[in-house]
């Protein structure tokens, strides 16, 4: 007995619990593989064969990027052709050795053989390399049709696997950030745990504010020029603001040890859990859906802008989850004993209590990862804050519903939205079920 | 208890403020110009002139109405470089143009010296006459002197909507190759040398540190977030006294529209709410009955999967079976009544008659959302107080078991029914965005999707703001009634 005690380990309990149930055992693999399909998009429907040998070159078209360019020789050295990867259309020219992509069309890539719907059943028209026309040979039929424009439906499915991931994982990143150090902080200093000099309390705030002024107001116009040259740089801008920010507020701290006399070093309780249930009980008044979309009209179109502004709207769950479990830690005997040793706050929350806490706010990132991808496919369903030429499965889902006659627009993509849900709304479950035993129901 | 409401209630104010700024703050981010939006609406049949004096004056006498002559806040931090009046200037590109500009040399007397003579340039450029140069002058066609004309205009009108420093440069090159390649534009040479004089001033006389210390400016209460919320003592009643503000699109005022569409959204809801406890009780009961039998399993898995089908592609499979000439077309594809023979002097029932075969899809699309998540608690909720010890004791005194669900366990597990009154309201002012626009129910939710598509913010904003109102006070309406019906709760 005490020998199995010594090795118990609650991660090994915890997955020999998940293993019993079987459909969420399931959906992780199913899990694994949309995560597989995501990665491999590119290479699973592409226009661009994955291999060609073309007029005694060798070329991986599918791998290289859609701006590159190739001129090919004939055998006497002159320049026979040139090949420009995002306009050549691939399906006509006669290779002598070609391995397609196991889709050969690309989710933007228009048939123009096959607009106007084309049922995955019906007839489908292929030019082929004499320019005739003829009926779709086996390998290049759409399997699951096409849209009003001659898109391909499986293309656009793989590729929207991508884009809920991406969605899932971005959102729920920023939230589970903002939420976990939110109710982190909630949790563990309450309202009367965090005690510190009146003027340090105050020249924190003052720092703060300082802090939004020199980081945000002052560099407003350096923030629009990057995120109007690119994303990342943008970012990078965003990471600089802030670390301006965090730095006022250090020297403020700093300043306060300068000011301790009388009155201004009495200690002051900051009620730090009341300001941050206070703001999730406000984000939680507004209906989250209208919140998104109301700041989705007043911003650009873009995928990014959706996933972050669905971010940071979401963290409320994962912050309320978190102090709850921060809440029931900070009396357990191993961080009463680690402050006892005299770490700091910091310490003990991030690196003591923390590690403890994780586990019912991964249940509830997973359960937020859900509600995300429903989120985002809804909003791309009614064709909002998403662009139109960005193919998700809520636009594809569009698609259909105004052509009602196009069943496989309807069908595929709601079936993958519905899929993809279940999936992860299912291991949150099963997890919660195996993390928590009390919580069983 | 009373003391609980009252301290509930107070709480509930900085709430609602909260809100109110949230929105606020949203609106004025909104990007373009209201007035021009407006403007637009107005006079959608007036032709595309140039700016006129006519039109001028409209935009003047809108931004008077909207309060876009005020400043923003009751208090403004900016830093020491900036102006505090720069809300006086009238069109909001210019003001935006100024603020970088200022933020730029950090000096605002010479921006402001730069913008003035900029608008003298404009005063001058505007009384040059095209035709009386022309008809004065024979050898010049026409057609040219209008070309360099505008071409001038166009250089002052981006002048004064830009900071960049090369493209003012740029544009004081174009103007000054004008002026020398067309004598009839002399007039405007001796206002362009000013200006360049005083734009040179501008990068000389640099004081940027000024934008480096914060300064906080008080404006008191006759500012936009007041008007907008407190309305003032003539024409502006404020959001507090019902007064929304006007829809871009057609001008109407918005608590009009609102009040013609949030009956019919108000309806579905609640209609559909009453469902889905209707089918959700039933199937907690049942569950607590037969905790662990095979039925339960199977019904908690279903149940489960129900609960991750979005409810958008359930009405859209609907209405692919159901309203699809290709399956069945038992019900309309869309609408709440057919105007071919709607009569609006129908008698109460028999409008309702006539709407039942168009709302029946909608409402089970509207009800399956809700049915799926109450189901789910209520279930839960169930096994959950089936467990408590009261329950025990009814079992243990012999009650039989029928009894014991219905009478000790169901009582107590209908309690979160209460929360419901917090879903209800904003439900009804939100609408239902995705399941009106697919089936294209003329409530608050078309209403909503076709004020984002057409960027008509007023509307964005009222809806926003007043669900987050109605969400509040129904968060604060279902805790009081709960400490009500709940002797056990204490509000300490």
């Amino acid at each position: 007995m005490q020998n199995t005690n010594e090795n118990f380990s609650f991660k090994k309990y915890a997955w020999s619990q998940f293993k019993k149930n079987k459909i969420a055992l399931v959906c992780l693999y199913l899990l694994f593989t949309l995560i597989i399909i995501a990665v491999l998009a590119p290479y699973i429907a592409n226009e661009r064969p994955l291999y060609a040998e073309y007029k005694g070159e060798t070329l991986y078209p599918a791998f290289a990027s859609s701006s590159r360019t190739d001129s090919i020789f004939n055998s006497s050295g002159q320049l026979d052709e040139i090949l420009q990867y995002d306009i050549t259309d691939w399906r006509r020219l006669s290779f002598t050795k070609v391995i397609w992509a196991p889709i050969p069309y690309s989710p933007g890539g228009m048939d123009r053989y096959n607009r106007d719907y084309v049922s995955p059943g019906g007839k489908q028209r292929f030019k082929n390399q004499d320019g005739e026309i003829t009926d779709a040979p086996k390998r290049f039929r759409h399997i699951l049709g096409t849209d009003g424009i001659g898109r391909d439906l499986a293309a656009g499915l793989i590729h929207g696997t991508r884009i809920s991931l991406m969605v899932g994982l971005v959102s729920m990143g920023i939230a589970s950030l903002i939420g976990i150090i939110l109710g982190a902080l909630a949790g563990f200093f309450g309202d009367t745990k965090l005690k510190m000099p009146r003027v340090k309390y105050w020249l924190t705030l003052f720092g703060f504010f300082m802090g939004i002024f020199y980081g945000f107001g002052q560099r407003k116009y350096i923030l629009a020029d990057a995120f109007g040259e690119s994303i990342t740089s943008g970012i990078l801008q965003m990471l600089v603001s802030i670390l301006i920010i965090i730095l006022i507020i250090f020297l403020f701290r700093q300043l306060s040890r300068f000011l301790q006399f009388g009155y201004l070093k009495t200690e002051t309780k900051v009620p730090i859990d009341t300001f941050v249930s206070r703001g999730i009980e406000l984000l939680n008044s507004i209906p989250r859906l209208l919140l998104i979309i109301t700041i989705t009209a007043i911003v650009e179109r873009s995928i990014w802008i959706v996933m972050i502004i669905i971010g940071v709207t979401s963290w409320t769950g994962i912050a309320r989850f978190t102090r709850a479990e921060f809440l029931r830690i900070r009396s357990l005997e191993f961080v009463q004993a680690a402050e006892s040793l005299g770490f700091s706050s910091i310490r003990t929350i991030f690196k003591h209590a923390l590690p403890n806490a994780l586990a019912p706010v991964f249940v509830s990132i997973a359960f937020g990862i859900a509600s995300a991808i429903l989120i985002e496919s809804g909003l791309s369903f009614l064709g909002i804050g998403v662009p139109d030429d960005i193919v998700t499965w809520g636009s594809l889902l569009n698609l259909g519903r105004q052509n009602l006659e196009a069943w496989w627009l309807i069908i595929y993509p709601g079936m993958a939205i519905f899929i993809t849900i279940t999936i992860y709304n299912m291991i949150a479950e099963a997890s919660r079920d195996a993390l928590d035993p009390k919580l069983k129901s | 208890m009373f003391k609980y409401a009252i301290k509930r209630i107070i709480t509930f104010i900085p709430m609602l403020i909260a809100i109110s700024l949230l929105s606020f703050i949203i609106s004025v981010n909104a990007p373009g110009d209201p007035v021009e939006r407006l403007a637009k609406s107005a006079e959608s049949e007036g032709s595309a002139q140039e700016q006129s004096g006519a039109s001028k004056k409209i935009k003047q006498e809108l931004r008077k109405k909207l309060g876009l002559d005020l400043p923003i806040f009751y208090l403004s931090i900016t830093d020491l470089a900036s102006s505090d009046t720069l809300y006086r200037i009238q069109d909001k590109y210019h003001q935006v143009n100024l603020k970088a500009l200022t933020h730029q040399s950090g000096n605002w007397q010479a921006v402001s010296n730069y913008y003035l003579s900029l608008l003298d340039l404009e005063k001058s450029y505007r009384k040059i006459d095209a035709k009386l140069i022309a008809e004065n002058d024979k050898t010049l066609d026409l057609n040219i002197v209008n070309e360099a004309c505008n071409q001038f205009g166009s250089e002052i009108g981006s002048l004064l909507e830009t900071s960049d420093n090369n493209l003012v440069q740029n544009s004081f090159n174009k103007m000054n190759n004008l002026l020398s390649s067309n004598s009839f534009l002399v007039p405007l040479t001796k206002p362009l040398i000013e200006l360049e004089s005083r734009r040179t001033a501008l990068s000389t006389n640099r004081t940027q540190w000024k934008t480096y210390i914060p300064a906080l400016n008080w404006y008191g209460a006759n500012n936009q977030y007041h008007l907008w919320l407190f309305g003032n003592n003539n024409d502006r009643k404020g959001l507090l006294r019902g007064d929304f503000g006007i829809s871009y699109i057609d001008s109407q005022p918005i608590q009009d529209k609102i009040w013609q569409k949030v009956g019919i959204s108000f309806s579905l809801s609640l209609i559909s709410i009453f469902l889905a406890y209707l089918i959700s009780i039933p199937i907690g009961i049942y569950s607590a009955y037969r905790k662990d039998s095979a039925a339960d399993k199977g019904m908690s898995l279903i149940l489960f999967i129900l609960y991750s089908m979005p409810s958008f592609f359930v009405g859209t499979l609907l209405l692919l079976q159901f309203a699809n000439p290709d399956n069945l077309a038992w019900f309309p594809v869309s609408g709440i009544q057919d105007p071919t023979i709607f009569d609006p002097e129908w008698s109460f029932w028999k409008k309702i008659q006539h709407r039942i075969p168009f709302l029946i899809l909608p409402i089970i699309t509207y009800t399956y959302g809700s049915f799926a998540f109450l189901s789910r608690i209520m279930r839960v909720g169930m096994i959950d107080i089936v467990s408590q010890d009261y329950i025990r004791t009814a079992r243990a005194k012999g009650l039989e078991e029928k009894k014991v669900i219905l009478k000790h366990a169901l009582r107590n597990s209908l309690l979160p029914i209460i929360t419901v009154f917090a879903a209800i309201f904003p439900m009804a002012i939100g609408g239902s965005i995705i399941i009106e626009v697919i089936f294209s129910i003329p409530g608050m939710g078309v209403e909503i999707y076709n004020s984002i598509l057409n960027y008509d913010y007023p509307m964005i904003i009222t809806v926003f703001t007043l669900s987050g109102f109605l969400t509040m006070v129904g968060y604060l309406v279902s805790d009081i009634l709960y400490a009500v019906v709940d002797p056990r709760i204490s509000y300490k």
